[in-house]
């Protein structure tokens, strides 16, 4: 073990480093001392003395390296030496330093925060006990309440228990709703119901994820068993925090929710969050209770109402794909025996060619993975470019710089200093560089996570998605630092020390250095300006697909409509409830009378907000193959004037349309020429699903047709029904067509509505043109981004084009002043300083445009309205490109002609 | 002219530097950097030349392996000295090397007695 003592003796005489060497010089000391004395006892002068101990002693300076080394720190020391004078030499030039810094900082920043954002969405695993043995039924993609069959990515929750108890490859199955409902509760102890998100849960989802509590205890499958028995909840450990004050005595505490009182029975492990990444609920409820979440929901015993998300633990030894074999077969024996389901011919035809599609749950389920994966990896290449720009940029200002230190560097290999141990030094103090910049991007990186996530999070609630600065990203961002720092240091490193020893020594400032020099530093510029322009294309190809998106008529008028969501079922409210309509009555009218309010009207959905739809069948229609899936939307009578949805045809809804009256219905314009051919649609009938139902409503008028989901979606089916004759529980957007001042308008609604019904909760309140924005964060991140990006490169490289003209301009000084002293003009020496820059702008731009080309199609299926090609985008960027080019040209060439030329000449 | 540059003196053999130094403190219990140069000196009779600088690196190798110890403490002439003092794993150092240093020499010996 004498390695162990040895190593901390080491250790401690590392921290004693001064004091060693201290030490050392003493002992030589006072030994050449006693030396000195001896010899001058013993006759000689003390000069002879001084030499002959210095002489017996050998060389002091070799002595005391080699007992440093003794300890085996003297890479340490060098590494500090080195480190410190590369600290010396950054503060005497800080312009060029604090340029680098911020390319730095900026590249390395930009890099980790994007990063940290792919890392949370995609790569990091669920936190839950061995995640990859978990799998997913279908994509997760789907979320709602379906009543389609037969449906293999939402499922009933009598689906569910069929599947738990005769599968033979999963160890559990679980079930989770696949909505997170939003209701309003009251905490026992707190004065005002608050938002509450709320996931239910099968009782064997902990189990089956595998989450512990830190305080009580999990749901199980005792809470799950009987239909509103156990009214229960388990708290995520985030909101019991936030919202209770990380109280310790929480458990049995009580929730009301509607006219169901909650108990609390536990609190979740700190780190889990659910299986969907980028959702937090802020409880779990057993699913069993679904009846009061919201209140009114009920599809516990509905092999009808499919609205689950399926989860299972695979069992040891078992593949995925065994798995998909045994899950495929009981899909289909399992929905065949369920209960009330239509097994029509049409049915069975679809069910016997479905399949359920397993997939893995090791990382979370994620909606945001699918929808920002592209986008994010886009804006990795993006950032990444910006960072390859800076390291081209500061190792010019490098090359530069050694190139003033030719002499320096010269001096020190004359006097036999090693190339290597020169290139060490060269490099150290990149690194001391990078590092520097590395640290001020791991700061910048947290700030621009926060704004990430609120860019991505549109206006609504910023996603729940945790972003740790942990040990993965710090890793990342060293990684990334150090390949900076090579990418940058190891060419002016290996060009500094390659030198012609006597050539260096005799000239200051030789014509020859300056042959070979710079020929790096114009390749690096053209390369800056080629993945500029590569840059600044692709940012005029997303600002264009997202000015084309915002154009889109998205068959509504978007200005100037409030959008209010209301949360009766919190309020007490009941299904069928004639307070509410009675309410929701005296909230319109009373909007109605506002001052600056034109119209305002309840729906079931406007834009972007998830749907009900299912199969028409037109009167007399037979063809059984059509696309016949339409959404419906239930409507009060002021709707199309609230929207600004253009009539086409017939009439829209009037008072004398009842609840006694014949049931009406108004088409969108798709529906009425696609399923209404031949003739008017108005006065026909349709109805839901088949012939049975077909003349059960009356078409009363056309509209225009409207987008329903997304700006970008292919026209969608709608049709409208009355909220006078469809009574349809979860109905509680509330649109308001407004003039003037909206935060006045605002605050008249919410008294407005206060006076209807002070108890009725208003959860979300945003524009009609905030939720359109809202659908496409996607093409506004990018289109930001990518801008944004675009501009830094083009501001580094014209630093760049800046930084090697300066240093041009200098070197050429005597030049210039023999050119003039020889009658050269201003204008000739401003011309032949410019076009050397415009020169290599113009290579840059030419070879940057089969590369703009290129990443054009790398990212042709983010466009929308713009070919990959596009002749404008392109031209924008090398116009810009050349323009503020000639701009960071002009200004050291204006130097350089007004060099006087007798200056000049003494000059050197 | 010093006696001690006029007569010829032989360089110590390689590797027994460590040797020569664990011997003297061994002998004389404390001592500091100059006196183990002289110890070696006299004891050699005058005819082993140590280049003195080099007995720091062997001492700050020995304070590493733990052979030694080193205090700081005052000379006779009243003057600050660091006085290094061998360890139990010194002592034992010291015996390894003294045996194979006269294994090496009676090989030698032997070789050379070999006529």
């Amino acid at each position: 073990m004498s390695w162990l003592g040895e190593s901390a003796r080491k250790i401690a005489a590392l921290f004693r480093g001064w004091r060693l060497s201290a030490d050392l010089e003493e002992e030589m000391r006072l030994h050449l001392e006693l030396r000195h004395e001896e010899k001058v006892r013993a006759g000689m002068t003390p000069e002879e003395a001084r030499r002959a101990a210095r002489r017996q002693f050998g060389n002091t300076t070799l002595m005391k390296e080699d007992s440093a080394m003794v300890w085996g720190w003297a890479w340490l020391e060098q590494f500090m030496q080195d480190a410190i004078y590369g600290i010396r030499s950054m503060l005497r030039s800080r312009g060029i330093t604090a340029v680098a810094l911020i390319s730095l900082a900026l590249g390395i920043g930009a890099n980790t925060a994007i990063f940290s954002l792919i890392d949370a969405l995609m790569l990091r695993s669920l936190p839950v006990k061995n995640p990859q043995e978990l799998v997913m039924f279908g994509s997760g993609l789907n979320n709602g309440i379906s009543d389609g069959f037969p449906n293999n990515e939402l499922y009933s929750y009598p689906f569910f228990r069929e599947m738990q108890t005769r599968n033979e490859v999963f160890t559990d199955v679980a079930a989770a709703s696949s909505m997170l409902n939003l209701v309003h509760g009251t905490v026992e102890g707190h004065s005002a119901p608050e938002a509450m998100h709320i996931k239910l849960v099968s009782g064997s989802y902990f189990p089956t994820v595998g989450v512990q509590p830190v305080l009580g205890r999990m749901l199980g499958e005792e809470d799950d068993r009987i239909k509103d028995a156990y009214p229960v909840a388990v708290l995520n450990y985030g909101w019991w925090k936030q919202s209770l004050g990380g109280d310790t005595n929480v458990l049995g505490k009580k929730l009301t929710i509607g006219s169901t009182v909650f108990t609390v029975v536990g609190v979740a492990a700190p780190e889990f969050f659910g299986h969907q990444v980028g959702e937090s609920p802020d409880m779990w409820m057993p699913l069993a209770m679904q009846k009061e979440i919201p209140p009114g929901n009920d599809g516990y015993a509905d092999s009808m109402a499919e609205s689950l998300h399926l989860i299972a633990r695979l069992r040891p030894g078992v593949s995925r794909a065994q798995a998909s074999a045994n899950v495929d077969v009981l899909f289909q024996q399992i929905l065949r025996g369920l209960p009330n389901v239509p097994l029509t011919e049409e049915n069975l035809r679809k069910l016997e060619v479905m399949r359920v599609d397993l997939q893995s749950l090791a990382t979370g389920f994620s909606m945001l993975r699918v929808q920002f994966s592209e986008p994010l990896k886009i804006l990795m290449g993006v950032v990444a470019l910006v960072l390859l720009i800076a390291c081209a940029n500061i190792a010019n200002l490098l090359l530069a710089r050694s190139t003033a230190r030719v002499r320096e560097l010269a001096t020190r290999q004359a006097l036999g200093a090693k190339r290597s141990r020169l290139i060490r030094q060269l490099l150290t103090e990149s690194l001391v560089l990078a590092l520097t910049g590395g640290a001020l991007g791991v700061g910048f990186a947290v700030v621009a996570n926060r704004l990430l996530l609120r860019m991505l999070s549109g206006s609504g609630e910023t996603i729940p998605l945790n972003l740790p600065l942990d040990l993965r990203l710090l890793v990342f961002a060293l990684g990334a630092t150090v390949a900076t720092a090579l990418l940058f240091g190891v060419l002016p490193a290996l060009r500094a020390t390659r030198i012609e020893l006597t050539n260096s020594l005799k000239e200051g400032r030789s014509p020859t250095g300056m042959g070979t020099q710079p020929s790096l530093a114009r390749l690096l510029i053209v390369s800056q300006v080629a993945v500029s322009l590569v840059l600044l294309t692709g940012a005029g190809l997303f600002l264009r697909t997202f000015v084309n998106l915002a154009r889109v008529d998205t068959g509504f008028n978007r200005e100037g409509v409030l959008l209010l969501h209301l949360d009766p079922a919190s309020a007490n409210y009941k299904a069928g409830d004639p307070r509410l309509n009675a309410a929701y009555e005296q909230i319109e009218s009373r909007l109605r009378a506002l001052p600056g309010v034109n119209a305002a009207s309840f729906s079931l959905f406007t834009f972007d907000e998830g749907t009900w739809n299912n199969d028409i069948w037109v009167h007399g229609y037979m063809d059984g193959h059509q696309n016949r899936d339409v959404h419906h939307n239930v409507v009060s009578n002021d709707y199309f004037a609230a929207m600004g949805i253009p009539l086409l045809q017939g009439r829209t809804f009037e008072p004398r349309d009842s609840a006694s009256s014949q049931r009406v219905g108004i088409i969108s314009e798709s529906v009425a020429r696609n399923l209404f051919p031949e003739g008017s649609p108005i006065g026909r009938h349709y109805g839901s699903h088949d012939a049975k139902n077909a003349d059960s409503t009356e078409v009363i008028g056309v509209v225009k047709d409207a987008k329903v989901h997304s700006v970008d979606e292919r026209t969608e089916y709608v049709d409208y029904l009355s909220r006078a004759q469809v009574d349809f529980f979860f109905l509680n957007d509330l649109a308001v067509r407004y003039k003037g001042d909206s935060s006045a308008v605002v605050s008249a609604i919410r008294q407005a509505i206060r006076d209807v019904d002070r108890n009725l909760p208003i959860s979300n309140v945003t524009t009609m043109e905030e939720q359109v924005a809202d659908s496409m964060p996607n093409q506004r991140i990018i289109a930001q981004l990518s801008a944004f990006f675009g501009m830094v490169a083009v501001f580094l490289s014209c630093i760049g084009i800046f930084g090697l003209m300066s240093y041009v301009v200098t070197r050429r000084t005597n030049e210039i002043g023999i050119r003039m002293a020889l009658g050269g003009n201003r204008t000739g020496i401003l011309w032949l300083v410019m076009r050397e820059g415009l020169l290599l702008v113009v290579i840059g731009i030419g070879a940057g445009i089969p590369l703009a080309v290129v990443g054009g199609r790398l990212v042709s299926s983010m466009l929308f309205g713009v070919r990959a090609v596009d002749a404008l985008s392109l031209s924008a960027a090398i116009a810009l490109l050349a323009l503020v080019a000639v701009l960071a040209g002009y200004l050291p060439a204006r130097r350089a002609s007004l060099v006087e030329p007798m200056a000049a000449l003494r000059h050197e | 002219m010093a006696r001690s540059d006029t007569l010829p003196r032989d360089e110590i053999p390689p590797g027994t530097l460590d040797l020569l130094i664990l011997k003297s403190l061994a002998r004389f219990g404390e001592l500091h950097g100059y006196e183990i140069a002289n110890a070696i000196q006299s004891a050699s009779e005058d005819v082993l030349r140590v280049e003195e600088g080099s007995l720091y690196p062997a001492l700050q190798r020995m304070l590493v392996k733990g052979w030694t110890t080193a205090k700081w403490s005052t000379t006779a002439g009243n003057r600050r000295a660091r006085y290094y003092q061998l360890t139990s794993a010194g002592r034992k150092q010291l015996a390894v090397e003294i045996s194979d240093f006269e294994r090496v020499i009676g090989a030698i010996t032997r070789v050379i007695k070999t006529a």
